[in-house]
């Protein structure tokens, strides 16, 4: 009888319990709005591809949530010599790939260079430096050598473009690397891609060397999934109904709804550098005169723009990088010209563009109007219309042709537009401008053509300078000369902000090239 | 000779149909009361559309972002855009270049289909090869046909009309050339050819007059999907660009906003909505109309 009662209790507690083991934690579901084209780091400038890559591999250093400071990763310290021209690494001894294998100074090596190596033909090799050498001093010393000092190499160093990889597992794969697998040292590992639906990722078992940014260094969730909402509205259901946990892409009419939603904690990085402009192509006809484009740069009310388009979650800008970007400088942005339709006319009166019978003005037989090429995405039509709009007051006409993000960078890579409009993720004053405005950088991503030897030398001034100092002269010298030129038009500074759900714990936004997660430490489910 | 050419009109049917069938036909559409009341419509939009520039409150391109999204009656009788333009304005511009859309993709598809499918049925040689082309087209879906002319010339209103006068194409031309065979199987096409009538006049003087009423009845019906498939071609970004007002475009703008302006994408869907349907309810009140047996 004894023995009966306990088999049946035994036999109840099965069943009470076979629930309980088969029902695993739910993954921790990431939305977003854009899928990337692969997941290799040095093959992808996505920052769709950036934000997986940021948890799937490892960098040597990484950058605190004030986006200026650099901390240990996989290096615990490194040294630079005196000329500035060789960077020494020391490598922590605990790290592993996904797969088991121990890393080592060689894996660090092949990752650096394939990065550079003309064969991969990197879009981002150039992030690089000037590099001279890169070798393995013993198992746990890289010694990374450039032919001219490179000021702005921690930084890219903390991008995912410099992400470490394992060998084996990118001569295994070939082109398919990041498409169908990837092994690397991050705190979660590939699992499975489904291309415009979902990423899998699971958790990194040996993985305990997490940056000292976050409070634990060990990855707490087992499974991550990235899902592709393109839609707003079903983004934003998503959320509210706890469909998902966790979106740094909340439309922005909805941000403040979220706050109100009751279990969404909605979190804005302050520190956040994502800026939109306007480009020019000075060589094309109406926007190679100066007096066009900085006419246009006064008719545009950019306070209107962050406030209508943003629904006030994103900051005007007032010049031409981020005052919150390192090597920022006040005096250039004293000189970006101030809104002003009616000075933006008189100047046009005063340099011969009279307005024209259908009130677009004209100058030599030549109307004023160009053409502007930009991304079809949740902002694009919005901004580039009351852009319009603003420029037809004053008598200059912006015809618009926005473009499907799957032919866009194709058609920003031609010399059919007059101008563009994109946005871009930076972190050094150094990064944005050479970037965007050394002649080596045209046709893409100089899309401008500015072509100006000033302007090179100053550039090459700020990224090889071994003294802080020099390199925020020179840095604020180039800042001064292009906004005097008026090549871009500046306009606003995205805003991040990171809604999670009440299942999740430890949420921090970061933001590094868009990446609101980083590594993704910290987090963890309540359920 | 002269007497063969003067005995050619008496003899010829359409002329019963062009003298004795059109006041019949309003009145027999007049006496279907949804018929009616799709006609009413119909030239309710059309007549909004002409006017738009004199009867629109406000200027359809002037915004003004201090205002935008406004609920109805909060500005303006329908509120604001999310430029802050007026959405009455704009649904009445809107209206003419949704309707221009539609007007010239009909044109252009269904007078090269209709040319396709009089000549497939009128020179049984060429009929193989014609048809032949007309099922190729038709195996193109619109949009994705769409898709592919704008990664080539570019988005905007010239490559959804191409876009949606393609697929117009082989539609005519299969109702057109099954309407031919049965005219030209008719004893006094026989007729006009012996009486030495050329290709040309017996093709316009009595084929195209005989084969009217399934023309007008696929003009009218098609006009509705045309309206439909252009405004979605604008909805997912391919047809009219910024600032160019065009329904399926402002439904598009105006989704972004479903939970908190919904009037921005309601209104012109539900403009849209009226358009197809009173333009599918025309159709076949004029099948009706034109059918003889549902007419007695």
């Amino acid at each position: 009888m004894k023995l009966a009662t306990t088999a049946l209790a035994a036999g109840i507690s099965a069943l009470c319990l076979a629930p309980a083991a088969a029902q695993t934690r739910a993954p921790l579901s990431i939305l977003r709005v854009i899928d990337a084209d692969r997941y290799d780091p040095v093959r992808s400038t996505a920052t769709s591809a950036a934000e997986v890559i940021f948890m799937l591999a490892d960098t040597l250093v990484s950058l605190d949530f004030d986006m200026k400071t650099i901390k240990p990763l996989l290096a615990t310290s490194w040294t630079v010599s005196p000329d500035g021209r060789t960077y020494t690494f020391d490598l922590r001894r605990d790290v592993k790939f996904c797969d088991g294998r121990p890393m080592t100074a060689e894996d660090v090596v092949y990752s650096f260079k394939r990065w550079i190596d003309p064969a991969t033909r990197s879009p981002v090799a150039a992030r690089a430096g000037f590099v001279k050498d890169i070798r393995a001093a013993d198992d746990h010393t890289v010694v990374y050598e450039l032919k001219e000092p490179s000021s702005d190499l921690l930084y890219q160093l903390t991008l995912s473009f410099a992400s470490v990889v394992d060998k084996a597992a990118v001569e295994a794969l070939g082109q398919n690397f990041g498409v169908q697998g990837f092994n690397a040292t991050g705190p979660y590992c590939w699992a499975s891609w489904t291309p415009r639906q979902e990423l899998v990722m699971k958790r990194n078992p040996h993985y305990t060397w997490g940056p000292p940014i976050y409070r634990n260094p060990a990855p707490q969730i087992d499974q991550i999934v990235w899902k592709i909402v393109p839609e707003a509205n079903t983004m934003m259901a998503a959320m509210q109904t706890r469909q998902a946990d966790v979106t740094y892409y909340p439309p922005h009419i909805a941000i403040d709804t979220m706050k109100r939603v009751p279990g969404l904690n909605v979190q804005q990085q302050k520190n956040y550098i994502y800026d939109v402009f306007v480009g020019f192509k000075v060589n094309k006809p109406v926007v190679e005169d100066g007096t066009i484009r900085r006419a246009a740069n006064m008719a545009v009310n950019k306070d209107a723009i962050a406030k209508a388009v943003y629904f006030g979650n994103g900051t005007p800008m007032h010049a031409l990088l981020s005052p919150t970007v390192i090597d920022y400088d006040a005096k250039a942005a004293s000189l970006m010209p101030a809104f002003d339709p009616a000075g933006a006319a008189r100047l046009l009166d005063a340099e011969g563009w009279k307005p024209g019978p259908d009130g677009v003005r004209v100058k030599d037989g030549r109307r004023a109007s160009f053409t502007l090429y930009g991304i079809r995405n949740d902002t694009g039509p919005r901004i580039t219309e009351a852009m319009q709009a603003d420029l037809r007051k004053v008598g200059i006409d912006m015809q618009i042709q926005l473009w499907d993000a799957t032919v866009a960078w194709g058609k920003l890579a031609t010399q059919e537009f007059d101008a563009f409009i994109l946005s871009y993720p930076y972190v050094t004053a150094t990064e944005a401008l050479n970037l965007y405005f050394k002649s080596t950088q045209a046709p893409t991503p100089n899309r401008m053509n500015w072509k100006d030897a000033k302007t090179d030398a100053l550039l090459d001034a700020a990224s090889t300078a071994n003294d802080p100092a020099a390199r925020t002269e020179a840095n604020a010298e180039a800042q001064r000369l292009l906004t005097q030129a008026n090549v871009w038009i500046p306009l606003v500074t995205q805003q991040m902000w990171l809604v999670s759900g009440d299942r999740v714990e430890g949420a921090r936004p970061h933001g590094l090239y868009g990446a609101g997660l980083y590594k993704g430490l910290d987090l963890s489910l309540k359920r | 000779m002269s007497e063969t050419i003067a005995l050619t009109p008496e003899a010829a049917p359409h002329a019963d149909f062009a003298v004795a069938r059109r006041p019949s036909l309003l009145r027999a559409l007049l006496r279907d009361p949804l018929g009616a009341a799709a006609l009413a419509v119909v030239l309710l939009v059309v007549l909004a559309a002409l006017l738009a520039p004199w009867i629109a409150p406000g200027d359809p391109y002037g915004g003004d972002l201090a205002n935008t999204l406004k609920a109805p009656g909060e500005a303006g009788l329908l509120g604001t855009d999310g430029q802050g333009r007026d959405m009455i304005t704009r649904l009445l511009f809107g209206l003419r270049t949704t309707l221009g859309m539609g007007i010239s993709a009909v044109v252009i598809g269904c007078g090269l289909g209709g040319l396709a499918g009089f000549a497939a049925a009128y020179y049984p040689a060429a009929s193989g090869v014609v048809m032949r082309l007309m099922d190729v087209l038709l195996s193109f879906p619109a949009i994705l046909f769409g898709l592919a002319l704008t990664a080539i010339v570019g988005p905007g209103l010239r490559a959804v009309v191409i876009a949606l006068s393609v697929a117009t194409v082989p539609l005519m031309a299969r109702v057109v050339r099954g309407a031919a065979l049965v005219v030209l199987r008719q004893d006094y096409i026989e007729g006009a050819r012996a009486l030495g009538m050329s290709d040309a006049r017996i093709l316009t003087r009595y084929v195209l007059l005989n084969c009217l009423s399934p023309i007008f009845v696929f003009v009218t019906l098609r006009f509705g999907q045309v309206i439909l498939l252009g405004a979605t071609l604008s909805f997912i970004g391919l047809g009219a660009q910024p600032p160019t007002p065009e329904l399926g475009a402002m439904a598009a703008d105006g989704r972004n906003f479903l939970f908190f302006a919904p009037h921005v994408a309601v209104l012109p869907s539900l403009v849209i909505f009226v358009i197809v349907l009173a333009f599918n309810v025309l159709g076949d009140s004029l099948r009706d109309a034109l059918d003889p047996r549902l007419r007695r």
